[in-house]
């Protein structure tokens, strides 16, 4: 009953009850926004319910399914580098046994050496298959180390590197994209330093070893060792790498997901509907209009009309 | 002697009997619209004679309790109400178009379609994070032409009702001239016009809220309509309104002087306001937020490439809201999107680079996102400023009314008051004859 002013007017029936009207449409108007917000849970249900928050709803909603994006981004990459760094592992455990066969070759005596020179090729070639396998680990299909050059494999059955172009990278952050594996090239070498192919190490080793002469397997155990200890140290760099990769991409996963969870606070604190204030804001209206519907009743019940 | 008291006494009686129906036609006109409390106006009777002791009561006329300046101000304020309340509501329909902020509307597909080229930058040889892209953009598509669909069933609304308003208007304007002639008529001839200049009244407020007319009251009893300055009603001559279209700007014209009114009240200045301004300017932002997509996105994949190695192709054809579509090709074959950024085979099938960059325009400055936030607050800001406007004038015209009512209503307390006065009145004049009567009966029995 707020508009009832005392002005110097003369009140007829007229005036009051439409000024009664007035006031309880104005108390329904407000019930109808209140139930309007409990029912869909938010306070802004249209642009011109409160414009300057409708638009910050929206831009923060649009952050939000990104920092939602990026965390997607960084949990694939994390799986990747995950990958990544375990294979790389499982390469360099592969590399030291066969390392420490070829070195124990040159202690054998003459004797025993023949069984160990079939021995040990033996050994290699499982080797040279253990590493090609593990250079076409794939993730969700995708060859990890093919780069963007081949899908499939990044390694041929000759040992050939059949990918190409750079490692793939996902955006984790505004403006940040951290690469989630390698190319083969960078890992496993290439050409005569290279772990593979038809002139690497190991297949080098297998051809010294397998000879089996004693000039051979001097080369065996010395020049081409040495080159296999080389190979191995660049894979244990790039593992290296890759396990460094892996710590930002886990960084940056929380930190979206952090981003994620404080744009969802804010985006509640301007959107949703505060229960308890809204419900007790509408038992308020509904007295009101009780009240404004009681008046009328007594309002319109006096007239001298009664009393004659 | 006697016989002047017995006139005297039945002209009192007939007083009283003139303002009891008077006070009957207040109290049953109650609730008329346009309906003005009326009075009986006495006159003293002056007697001949030596002493001039008077002659009695007479009733000159009956008056009512107008009161033009209320009236003006009161109809003024119903127009400019009338004015913003249909101002308010095309807009408030006009806001359907865009569902926000909501998790359906365009700003979310948007936000989705943005999603989608991370799946394809992410897995490039994916068929599903193409065919997702494919499908976000058909939303996209679907909501900008709704968004447009709905802002033109709106203007098609609003020039319906200006019809329609511009229609019943010309009605009244005839209404108002044939009651002026029937007034002038009347009232020369001496008697109460009365019941016609309130019907009169209550088709001014009508025109008021309908065009923003203002009324002038002429010395022969009728009333000159004017709008802006323009006359439509003089006399019992009245004029012809009518809508006029010239390439989508609407204004409303005189049929005579073929002058255009230049009103800024009644419901057609609201409407006609609408059309002109408000849901173009609303149909062009959108327009713009469409054009700016299809820019950002097109030129984003001419810089890239497709899985076969071909210089990328536009995916959004058309032009603005209403003619943005999708080029089928690519529909029929995403592979066809630019999601590389190079054109060597095999790594243009599997790099996903070009969609990343796609993926991170997100929040492009003035990017369709930005553009869209924008006509997302122009609207909520005027659909608001007009609901709030709309409650203001509620008030006025509400308060400008009681004004009215307070001098022209009927106090149904203070008619009843006024009627025990004049029955008594009328009680008394009764006794006066009888007591005229009884002294003349003894008289003539003792003579």
């Amino acid at each position: 009953m707020s508009n009832v002013s005392m002005s110097a007017i003369s009140y007829t029936p007229n005036i009051i009850s439409s000024q009664l009207l007035q006031d309880l449409n104005l108390d329904q108007n407000q019930q109808a926004t209140i139930e309007a917000q409990l029912g869909s849970g938010d306070v802004v249900n249209a642009p011109s319910d409160n414009p300057a928050a409708a638009a910050s709803i929206m831009q923060l909603n649009s952050g939000l399914s990104r920092a939602k994006q990026y965390v997607t981004n960084a949990n694939d990459g994390v799986g990747w580098l995950s990958l990544g760094t375990s294979t790389l592992n499982s390469v360099i455990s592969t590399l030291q046994s066969a390392q420490q066969a070829v070195s124990a070759l040159s202690g054998e005596a003459l004797s025993s050496q023949q069984a160990a020179v079939t021995g040990t090729t033996a050994q290699l070639k499982s080797t040279l298959q253990q590493v090609l396998a593990l250079a076409n680990t794939t993730y969700g299909g995708q060859a990890i180390f093919a780069g963007t050059g081949n899908v499939n494999q990044a390694y041929d059955s000759s040992g050939n590197y059949v990918g190409g172009g750079a490692a793939p990278a996902r955006t984790v952050a505004p403006g940040v994209s951290v690469q989630v594996s390698l190319t083969g090239p960078q890992v496993f070498g290439s050409g005569s330093t290279g772990l593979l192919g038809s002139s690497g190490v190991l297949q080098q080793l297998i051809t010294d070893v397998s000879a089996g002469t004693t000039t051979s397997l001097q080369k065996a155990t010395t020049t081409d060792l040495s080159a296999l200890s080389d190979a191995l140290q660049s894979v244990t760099g790039q593992a290296a790498v890759m396990g460094a990769n892996y710590q930002r991409m886990t960084g940056f996963a929380n930190q979206a997901t952090s981003a994620q969870t404080a744009l969802q606070t804010q985006i509640s604190s301007e959107d949703s509907v505060n229960l308890a204030q809204a419900s007790t804001q509408l038992t308020q209206d509904q007295q009101t209009y009780q009240a404004g519907l009681w008046a009328t009743s007594q309002i319109e019940e006096h007239s001298l009309v009664n009393y004659l | 002697m006697s016989n002047i008291s017995l006139s005297i006494a039945s002209s009192g009686i007939d007083a009283a009997q003139t303002a009891m129906d008077t006070i009957a036609q207040n109290l049953s006109n109650a609730n008329t619209p346009g309906y003005v409390s009326e009075t009986p106006d006495l006159v003293t009777y002056n007697g001949g004679g030596v002493l001039h002791d008077g002659a009695g009561v007479g009733v000159r006329g009956i008056s009512q309790a107008g009161d033009s300046l209320l009236t003006n101000s009161a109809n003024q304020a119903a127009g400019n109400l009338s004015q913003s309340s249909a101002l308010q509501q095309v807009l408030s329909q006009a806001q359907l178009a865009f569902q926000e902020p909501s998790a359906t509307g365009l700003s979310s597909d948007l936000n989705s379609f943005w999603q989608s080229w991370d799946t394809i930058a992410s897995n490039p040889t994916s068929q599903a994070g193409r065919s997702q892209v494919i499908d976000n953009a058909q939303n996209l598509v679907a909501d900008l032409q709704q968004a447009h669909a709905q802002l033109q069933t709106t203007a098609t609304a609003a020039v319906n009702q200006l019809d329609s308003t511009v229609q019943s208007t010309n009605g009244l304007l005839a209404k108002v001239a044939n009651l002026n002639g029937q007034i002038t008529a009347t009232q020369a001839t001496g008697s109460s016009a009365n019941a016609l200049i309130d019907q009169r009244n209550a088709a001014m407020t009508q025109l008021a809220e309908s065009i923003g007319a203002v009324g002038a009251p002429q010395s022969d009893g009728s009333m000159q309509v004017t709008v802006g300055g323009i006359t439509l009603v003089q006399g019992n001559w009245s004029d012809s309104i009518s809508v006029q279209n010239s390439s989508g700007t609407y204004s409303i014209q005189a049929a005579t002087s073929q002058a255009t009114l230049t009103n800024s009240a009644g419901t057609t200045a609201g409407l006609v306001g609408a059309l002109n301004s408000y849901l173009p300017s609303y149909q062009s932002q959108l327009d713009t937020v469409a054009n700016n997509l299809e820019n950002v996105v097109n030129s984003q994949l001419a810089a890239g490439y497709t899985a076969t190695g071909a210089a990328g192709t536009a995916l959004f054809t058309g032009s603005g809201a209403g003619g943005i579509g999708l080029n089928q090709a690519i529909v029929n074959d995403p592979t066809q999107l630019a999601a590389a950024s190079t054109s060597t085979l095999p790594d243009a099938s599997n790099d996903g680079s070009n969609a990343q960059t796609m993926a991170n325009l997100f929040d492009a400055p003035n990017g369709p996102d930005a553009v869209y936030q924008t006509l997302i607050l122009n609207v909520g800001n005027q659909v608001s400023n007009m609901q709030n406007q709309v409650t203001a004038q509620t008030s006025v015209s509400n308060a400008a009314n009681q004004n009215l009512q307070s001098i022209a209503g009927v106090n149904q307390n203070d008619q009843l008051v006024a009627l025990m006065n004049w029955q008594q009145d009328y009680q008394a004049s009764a006794k006066v004859i009888s007591s005229v009567n009884e002294a003349v009966q003894s008289l003539i029995a003792n003579v």
